[in-house]
């Protein structure tokens, strides 16, 4: 019996101890797997869409907490504080700036150690778009250290016919660039968005509404051989974000209209053909009545 | 009175553009909007595509012929300006086939000069090189390919026809009239074709209009049969080369795009708010047809009007051809803005007033249009429906200032018939 139970006891010890080993292992391997996203994709967006053919929320969402929960840089043990602070839409007509003003807090004693960006990820409402080839223009710029649109970029495409974007932007986060007291950085990201042509409606608009942007930090421990890399996102801590949903409102084409502009179009295409036509059978008979005789 | 010599012109007008090419580069650097057209750029990405071995077509919005890429891989090893200074090369080039052209015609000198300032002086078509569009070379072929026939090199003029036709589909159009002045009675074996003279414009040609019956008495003529074979053969050539190295993505995007397309975003055409209102569901085929009957209506009776002076034909259907299409971009002006000049001197139209009353009209109802287009775009009103009036407004310009130009246009076949030995025989 006493034999019995000291053998239980025996096989509990090493459950509990081969299941803490898993654990550590786990945890090992845990950053490896997020570290190698960042060593064989540049943009976490483009890891997405390497799984996903087009934008589903739920789907992202997903994603972003399998593949990206949070893990600390080696020893250290920080959880930065980030914050969007105000969202807004600036400029009128077809092509304005999504603004946001995002704040990071972080301890200042871990900055030295660690080299850090800020990510934002813009998933885009159907009916906008992101011109890749500006994005770059402004990475070159040096506005953004990285800058890219992911999922359906065709710059041409009416919302009808076109799916869903999304913007990722990268900004380093260097010692020189913190704010105040030295605990904070304060960014203002900036990214031009172009309507696309609305779907028809009723009154004349579409109502395009934009939802909170998923913010990250990316670090990378300078002091670490393994270089691993870790990341930090807004879904961790409470997030503040501006309270108004931002909207744009893009005019669109009303259907009551079509039958009009339909039938007036083809009587002008006929009236200007049969003006020309006219035109050419009336000079033919004004040269041979009024051009001197034929030798 | 002698306004400046053509030298002095040239010269004067070289400088301009490589000003203008400068200053470009200076405002793309200094500026946020860009005095580069988005095509330039679209070009130089495609052509340094080309240079590491790869398609052109992996550009998004590349939609021209692999030539224009080939041709500008310069711009990476060399200077990213190379694209501008050739494009404002052929624009030049231009100004010198107009002067080659009238001179063939015997247009006096100062009448020339005047000519070449609507070309090399006109702000559409000198922003348009210096910007990186690479329109003036598809003008610049097309001139030479008028060069060719007037001097009787078909076989030159059938080998660059084919290969304008690959570069710009929109050539196309001046096939019927090539083959209609491609007659019997003006190219015969052995012979140079003869130019009428300007000189000789007021006096009734032998030429009738109504050749009909006698150009399908003898359709089939050796120049005819062998400038459609030798130009139907290059065309070919291109396109089955392009499509052995870029398979379907270059056939879509270089050619099928063209003929299909129906953008239903806002431009000067008639047709961009029912090709909006009606994208949700697709057009029948019957309804595209009925769309084109017009266009084609106007190319037929303007080729079989005019086709004995095929600069005017030629002028006036390019004209007619953008004003009916389904999309009209700025850029299409320059198609027959290159054409202008050739037939400036045989026209009864002083430009005061009637001549400045005609760039008014066709300037304002522009200008008309960009303000609602403004007020669409870049303020984001609802103003589809003003904007469409623009352009029905913008078409009648059109129609207005062609048919001015024809009521006031004094005939005059290019070629003089020559005298067979048939006709000998019978005298």
């Amino acid at each position: 019996m006493e034999y019995q139970g000291f053998r239980v006891l025996l096989h509990l010890r090493l459950g509990i101890m081969l299941t803490l080993l898993a654990g550590i292992t786990y945890c090992k391997h845990a950053p490896a797997s997020f570290s190698e996203l960042f060593r064989r994709h540049k943009y976490i967006t483009e890891a997405y869409f390497q799984k996903h053919e087009t934008l589903i929320d739920r789907a992202f969402q997903d994603f972003i907490s399998s593949e990206l929960s949070h893990v600390f840089c080696g020893k250290q043990n920080f959880m930065p504080k980030l914050s969007v602070m105000q969202r807004q839409l600036i400029g009128e007509g077809s092509h304005r700036r999504l603004t946001s003003s995002v704040k990071i807090e972080i301890q200042p004693e871990v900055i030295s150690s660690l080299s850090c960006e800020a990510i934002v990820i813009e998933r885009l409402p159907s009916g906008v778009f992101a011109d890749p080839f500006e994005l770059e223009h402004l990475t070159g710029r040096g506005v953004f250290s990285g800058a890219s649109a992911f999922g359906d970029t065709d710059l041409e495409l009416p919302t009808v016919r076109a799916n869903r974007s999304v913007v990722e932007v990268h900004v380093d986060l260097s010692p020189n660039s913190l704010s105040g007291n030295k605990n904070s950085w304060e960014l203002k990201i900036e990214i031009p968005l172009h309507a696309r042509y609305a779907p028809l409606g009723k009154h004349g608009y579409t109502r395009v509404e934009f939802e909170s942007p998923d913010l990250f930090v990316h670090c990378v421990d300078e002091g670490d051989t393994l270089n691993q890399s870790c990341i930090f996102s807004s879904t961790d801590e409470g997030v503040r974000t501006s309270p108004h949903a931002i909207v744009w409102e893009v005019p669109s084409g009303i259907v009551k209209h079509t039958k009009i502009v339909s039938v007036l179009t083809f009587i002008a295409a006929v009236v200007g053909a049969l003006s020309v036509f006219m035109a050419c059978i009336f000079y033919s008979e004004v040269s041979v009545y009024n051009g001197t005789k034929q030798s | 009175m002698e306004v400046m010599n053509f030298r002095s012109l040239i010269i004067f007008s070289a400088f301009l553009r490589v000003l203008l090419i400068v200053y470009g580069e200076w405002q793309d650097t200094h500026m946020e909007v860009r005095y580069t057209d988005v095509d330039y750029l679209v070009f130089s990405d495609a052509a340094a595509l080309v240079v590491v071995g790869k398609s052109p077509y992996k550009r998004s919005t590349y939609r021209y012929s692999p030539l224009i890429a080939f041709i500008l891989t310069p711009n990476s090893f060399i200077h990213r300006s190379w694209g501008k200074f050739l494009f404002s090369a052929s624009d030049l080039l231009v100004g010198y086939f107009i002067r080659a052209i009238l001179k063939l015609r015997g247009v006096p000198e100062n009448l020339t000069i005047y000519s070449l300032l609507v070309w090399l002086f006109n702000p559409f078509t000198f922003t348009i090189g210096t910007r990186g569009n690479c329109e003036p070379i598809i003008c610049a072929i097309i001139l030479w390919i008028i060069i060719c026939i007037m001097r009787g090199n078909l076989f030159q003029g059938a080998v660059w026809y084919g290969l304008v036709v690959h570069m710009r589909i929109y050539p196309i159009i001046y096939a019927l009239p090539i083959v209609l002045t491609l007659d019997p009675n003006h190219f015969q074996r052995g012979k140079k074709p003869t130019t009428v003279d300007w000189n000789s414009r007021q006096h009734k040609s032998n030429e009738t209009s109504n050749r009909l019956w006698v150009f399908f008495q003898s359709i089939f003529t050796r120049s005819r049969i062998l400038f459609g074979l030798i130009s139907a053969t290059v065309f070919f050539f291109c396109t089955g080369i392009f499509f052995y190295l870029y398979e379907w993505e270059f056939l879509h995007e270089a050619l099928l795009y063209h003929l299909t397309r129906t953008d239903p975003r806002h431009n000067f055409s008639i047709y961009f708010y029912h090709i909006y209102l009606n994208y949700e569901r697709e057009f029948a085929v019957l309804e595209k047809l009925i769309s084109f009957l017009p266009q084609l209506i106007v190319q037929i009776v303007l080729v079989f009007r005019f086709a004995q002076d095929f600069p005017f034909c030629f002028f006036v259907q390019t004209v007619a051809f953008v004003a009916f299409n389904k999309v009209i971009t700025a850029q299409y002006f320059v198609w027959f803005f290159c054409l202008l000049p050739l037939i400036l001197p045989w026209s009864k139209m002083k430009l005061k007033w009637e001549g400045i009353l005609c760039v008014l009209v066709w300037i304002g109802a522009q200008t008309h249009w960009l303000f609602w287009g403004y007020m669409l775009e870049f303020k984001g009103n609802q103003v589809f429906l003003q904007l469409w009036a623009a352009s029905l407004l913008f078409f009648a310009a059109n129609i207005y200032v062609m048919i001015t130009i024809i009521r006031r246009h004094t005939y005059s076949p290019v070629f003089k018939r020559l005298v067979t030995s048939r006709t000998k025989k019978t005298t």
